[in-house]
């Protein structure tokens, strides 16, 4: 799964951050700096994937603005799990079952069976895809039509990914409902902005 | 009134510094809180996108939780909307508030616009709890169903968190989920194939963690043999998108929907892992695949990319594995660094788990590989080796590790020498915090392949050149480990090429200064002969890396020449490299025995001149700052006039001496015993038996946890120096002497520190209180040591230094366990084999402080308790353990010395608090009448254990009372023995 989406500027300036795992709010201003930093030291030739701090970051540059899509690696995705379900027991005792059950025994899942899927390459051509809608949506979108259409490319974004994974990728099935809903919120505009 | 979002927006971007943004925000923040508490209605969703717009910017939002809530519960739609959008960026999953947004989900989920129960839907997608999953699955069960594929698609997700939350519902809905194959929409195509690996990932998880088989593939549980029967129409749906041609909706770069394309094949490699049939079922497509796939776009690679992950994992046939990899050595000669970079990871991941996954380097080639795959895998890596090691000189480091990790995995017999030296090459290029770990991984390397052992040593000395600031102790230690196993020939070679390294170098490379001064000191006479060797060619033999690595194919042989240096040339290099201001510690420390064993190899052809030279150069630190340099400075100088006859001058730095009572300095000449002991001890070190070690180190990690052996030892061993030295007493220290050089063992050391402590009788108890404060240091040294033989690898260097809290040096005495806590410092990074000479030099030194008096503590002591009436007690002492001095077990033996027998016998002992004691029953209760000359076998004996634990500074004590019966009349006699050797007892 997608562990995270940002668009930043070349400044270092974040201009959209979506997260589908929750991390603090300072994790989240540290990461987005050095992500950002280790994506502005490469050069257009090199590959557009870097490893950070268990993540595996996926990133494109469209004129000033890097697309960023984030996915655990790996292994790190073996002990999430792990921990996750140990941190869900309490949760989860309240009700009547039991849930995942012992959450420590980590050592126990073989690395074939407990992976990220998630397709490099894939991905890449997904944040193509994302920034195509975006163009399509707005014609020829930029930086500040992003800063300041914030919650419309939330909205637009929420279409595209849930929970970290990919719910529709065809371009007109994305921006249809956002135009009828666009359409539904400005019959009683007003206030919106 | 607050600003419009618009507005913020600019004055943010007005802002130019951080400080003027973090007072726009805060005032903005305040008046959005005010606006909260006067529940000014009219602009909540506002104020909810404002924060949203300072929430990405990184500011605290927690305040607008609750208004986000109430926007959810709102009728008019935006404000929904923006409410739930809320909703989902500022809270976390652990919010207390969310429960509140249960009941405005279900209502949404029930309404008829579709728009709004898609906003539900996401909702509960992106951070539904188990609880609000379990109230509200019925309603996402019912989208499932729906009509309008908008919402099953977002159903399909929705239901995809619900499941995960609550494993335990997975079975009621895999009915459900199978139907939705068919749906004709990709978009809920593309959910419901992501749902099923969720399902079958989490049901996986859930049948190990109950216990299921670790290592098969195969299980079965219910809705995996459910989705197993679906294989053929997942094969069908990928089938129809291959065969589709074009279609506008969801074309990308002329493949259709590879984004689904990618989603079943890692549904597919998810269910064939482990089943043939359903491998088989999905071989044909899969072959379809990696053949048709257009390779020019980003699209068309992503699905290749998958689908040789898939086909790597399944268990699909030789032919369509030989396709894969010839589909990976494809991309590895891809231009396109995306491509190699998944290339050369896919290459390791396959190799590391078909090699057995046990972390080592998998056996290449054709090596032990049971599988297919690895064959064929490794097979194929070796034929684009050398596009691998391209890799490594590639600009972008993402790439360059990568390729290095996989480097790690094609290494085998045949290679390993032009694989090392790009490694090593690699190793000059990277960036300094990669250098220890590569610097391992080659000592494994090398470890493990080596052709030659000239070779072996060669490489790892090119090696420390390159790294030897960053490499890890174990890599220093092995290396010198290699050079004393090696043959005399190839140690001259080695110390030469070390004297030249360490001549040439700036005094930076840590490592090699370590390992070469150990070497010039070990061996330094070797280096005033010539030597020379001739080399096949392309073996290596260049100074540096980029030699070892030119392959000089032309000649058939190199000779390789070192000229023969002069002795005063050896000790300037040293001098030099000790002499900087920047030498670290430890190379000092080295550099000391270096100095001391050079004067002992070169004394019969250095002219005075240089010999009084190296012993001023070891004279120089007996005022260092560093009490380590200071203690081994006056230690060695010990030693090395030992060797000259001279004796050890004690007392002439002056007063600590008297503390001791032991004033009288002595000076009578040395005798032969002592001078051959300190020339052993500055001879060759031993060469290391790895196994030997190995055992003895997990023996030794054993014994230090108890701590309180060298707390009592080493506190005595101190004292022990107290007394008149004789040359007598040197004779048990020489056995000692010899088991360190035949073991060059901890065990055998601690030995030593042991014997010396039990053999010290101080007289004077003022005295021996104080010595045991002032040397109340050493047990908290005691649990550093144990920590040393954690660092791996087969370091000799580990050696514990306890015999240092032995050491008992003239003017050092009083700080003498100061270094000794400092010294695990020392040891814990494993440095060199001074380590080691230190830990045995002590014991020549302590021959002339030895004892006259002393008892081997094996013996047995006879103590007479008492006589009276006709009774005489006598216990005999021995200590059961050798390990722990403190336990002692004493016979008490009874002779009736009357003419008749004494009946009912009656002990009782009594001991002080710092001793524990157990007695067993008499053996009989009635004394025969003792024949003289001789127990006649009928012998009554009790046995009584004591513990003493201030044993060194307090004595055993009995308190001994005895009834007995003679001659009719009853006889209770009580007394003290005191009598025990002090020190022993």
């Amino acid at each position: 799964m997608i562990s995270f989406i940002l668009m930043v500027n070349k400044q270092g300036q974040t201009r959209l951050s979506s997260y589908y795992e929750w991390l603090d709010m300072q994790e989240r201003v540290a990461l987005e700096s050095e992500i950002i930093r280790k994506c502005m030291s490469r050069s257009e030739l090199q590959c557009s994937f870097v490893q950070y701090r268990g993540y595996k970051v996926i990133y494109r540059r469209y004129a000033s603005l890097f697309f960023i899509v984030g996915t655990k690696t790996d292994v790190d995705l073996r002990k999430s799990i792990a921990s996750s379900s140990a941190k869900k027991k309490p949760s989860s005792s309240s009700s009547d079952s039991g849930g995942g059950g012992g959450g420590g025994k980590q050592g126990r899942y073989d690395k074939a069976y407990v992976e990220n899927h998630e397709n490099e390459l894939g991905l890449l051509e997904f944040i193509h895809c994302l920034v195509e809608t975006m163009d399509r949506w707005a014609g020829s979108i930029c930086e500040l039509d992003i800063m300041y259409q914030l919650e419309q490319v939330h909205f637009l974004l929420d279409e595209m990914v849930m929970n970290g994974y990919v719910v529709e990728t065809n371009k007109s099935n994305i921006l249809r409902p956002i135009d009828l809903m666009d359409r539904e919120s400005k019959k009683n505009e007003g206030m919106f902005r | 009134m607050s600003l419009k979002l618009r507005d913020l927006i600019r004055q943010v971007r007005a802002c130019k510094t951080a400080a003027e943004e973090r007072a726009v925000i805060a005032k903005e923040s305040a008046m959005i809180r005010t606006a909260i508490r006067e529940e000014q209605e009219h602009y909540r969703h506002r104020n909810v996108a404002k924060l949203l717009f300072m929430h990405m910017l990184g500011y605290p939002t927690h305040f607008g939780q609750l208004e986000c809530m109430k926007l959810v519960a709102s009728p008019h739609f935006p404000e929904k909307r923006i409410g739930y959008l809320g909703m989902m960026l500022l809270l976390s999953e652990q919010a207390d508030v969310l429960m509140l947004a249960t009941n405005s989900l279900k209502n949404d989920l029930n309404n008829d616009n579709k728009f709004i129960a898609g906003l539900a839907l996401c909702a509960i997608g992106n951070l539904a709890t188990a609880d609000m999953s379990r109230d509200l699955t019925p309603e996402v069960d019912k989208h499932l169903g729906s009509s309008k594929p908008y919402l099953r698609k977002k159903a399909c997700l929705a239901m995809s968190r619900c499941l995960t939350k609550c494993p335990d519902m997975i079975e009621d809905f895999v009915e459900r989920i199978v139907s939705l194959l068919n749906d004709r929409s990709h978009g809920v195509l593309i959910t419901v194939v992501q749902l099923m690996t969720q399902v079958l990932v989490m049901d996986r998880k859930e049948y190990f963690e109950n216990g299921g088989d670790e290592d098969g593939g195969e299980y079965d549980s219910p809705c995996r043999t459910a989705f197993l029967r679906l294989v053929p129409s997942l094969v069908k749906l990928l089938r129809n998108l291959l065969s589709m041609g074009y279609s506008p909706d969801h074309d990308v770069g002329g493949i259709s929907d590879p984004f689904l394309q990618v989603q079943i094949l890692t549904l597919l490699r998810l269910l064939g892992s482990g089943n043939v049939k359903a491998s088989e079922e999905m071989n044909d497509v899969l072959a379809q695949v990696a053949t048709n796939t257009e390779t020019s776009k980003n699209a068309g690679n992503a699905i290749l990319y998958e689908c040789v992950q898939t086909i790597m994992a399944v268990e699909s046939d030789d032919g369509l594995r030989v396709l894969a990899v010839n589909i990976l050595g494809r991309f590895l000669l891809n231009r396109d660094n995306n491509i190699r970079y998944v290339a050369l990871n896919t290459l390791a991941r396959c190799i590391a788990e078909s090699g057995g996954g046990g972390g080592a380097v998998a056996e290449g080639g054709g090596g032990d590989g049971e599988d297919g795959a690895a064959n064929t895998a490794a097979s194929a890596l070796q034929r684009h080796r050398t596009t691998v090691v391209d890799c490594l000189k590639d600009p972008d480091i993402s790439i360059r590790q990568r390729a290095l990790e996989l480097i790690y995995h094609l290494v085998n017999q045949e290679n390993v020498e032009t694989l090392t030296a790009e490694l090593l090459n690699y190793l000059v290029l990277c960036p300094r915090e990669h250098r220890s770990d590569i610097c391992t991984r080659v000592l494994r390397v090398v470890d493990r392949f080596s052709p030659d052992d000239r070779w072996r040593v060669d490489t790892l000395i090119t090696m420390l050149t390159i790294a030897g600031r960053e490499c890890a102790p174990n890599v220093q230690s092995s290396t010198a480990v290699y050079i004393s196993r090696s043959s005399e020939d190839l140690r001259a070679y080695s110390t030469h090429k070390l004297l030249k390294a360490v001549r040439d170098d700036d005094g930076s490379q840590r490592g090699l200064l370590n390992v070469g001064i150990w070497c010039i000191g070990e061996y330094g006479d070797l280096l005033l002969r010539p030597y020379s060797y001739n080399l096949p060619s392309g073996n290596g033999g260049g100074e540096s890396a980029i030699d070892l690595s030119g392959l000089s194919a032309g000649e058939s042989t190199t000779l390789v020449t070192f000229e023969p240096l002069e002795p005063t040339a050896v000790v300037g290099i040293v001098e030099a490299v000790v002499a900087r201001h920047t030498c670290p510690l430890e190379v000092k420390q080295r550099g000391l025995t270096c100095f001391t064993k050079l004067r002992e190899r070169f004394a019969d052809v250095a002219d005075g001149a240089t010999l009084d030279r190296l012993q001023a150069l070891v004279k120089k630190y007996e005022d260092s700052h560093s009490l380590e340099l200071q203690l081994r400075s006056c230690e060695y100088g010990a030693l090395m006039n030992a060797i000259k006859g001279v004796s050890v001058k004690r007392g002439s730095n002056g007063g600590e001496e008297d503390i001791f009572g032991g004033g009288s300095s002595v000076s009578e000449s040395v005798s032969p015993t002592v001078v051959s002991a300190a020339k052993e001890a500055l001879a060759r070190m031993p060469v290391v038996d790895i196994k030997l070690m190995q055992r003895k180190r997990e023996e030794r990690s054993g014994a230090m946890t108890e701590g309180d052996i060298f707390n009592g030892g080493s506190n005595d061993a101190a004292v022990a120096r107290a007394p008149k030295s004789s040359a007598a007493g040197a004779e048990p220290n020489l056995l000692d002497l010899d088991d360190i050089f035949g073991g060059s063992t901890a065990s055998a050391t601690s030995s030593v520190a042991k014997q010396n402590g039990s053999s010290s009788a101080p007289s004077q108890p003022s005295d021996v209180d104080l010595l045991s404060d002032i040397f109340s240091a050493p047990p908290a040294a005691a649990p550093a040591v144990a920590a040393a033989p954690a660092v791996g690898g087969f370091d000799i260097f580990s050696q514990p230094p306890v015999a240092m809290a032995a050491t008992p040096i003239n003017t050092n005495d009083l700080f003498a366990p100061q270094p000794a806590s400092t010294t695990p410092v020392a040891s814990t990074n494993s440095s060199a084999a001074v380590m080691d000479l230190f830990g045995t030099t002590p014991s020549p030194t302590l021959i002339p402080a030895q004892p006259a008096s002393s008892v081997p503590s094996t013996s047995e002591v006879i103590v007479p308790g008492f006589t009276h009436q006709g009774l005489t007690v006598e216990f005999k002492c021995t200590k059961p353990d050798t390990w722990n001095k403190q336990n002692s077990v004493l016979v008490a033996k009874f002779i009736n010395t009357t003419n008749e027998p004494l009946y009912g016998l009656h002990l009782q002992v009594a001991v002080p608090k710092y001793v524990t004691m157990e007695m067993k029953p008499p053996t009989s209760t009635t004394i025969p009448v003792s024949i003289a000359g001789g127990s006649s076998g009928k012998e009554v004996t009790q046995t009584i254990s004591v513990t003493n634990t201030m044993l060194g500074t307090k004595n055993l004590m009995l308190k001994v009372k005895a009834s007995f019966t003679s001659k009719g009349t009853k006889v209770e006699h009580m007394t003290t023995c005191s009598g025990f050797p002090a020190g022993q007892y």
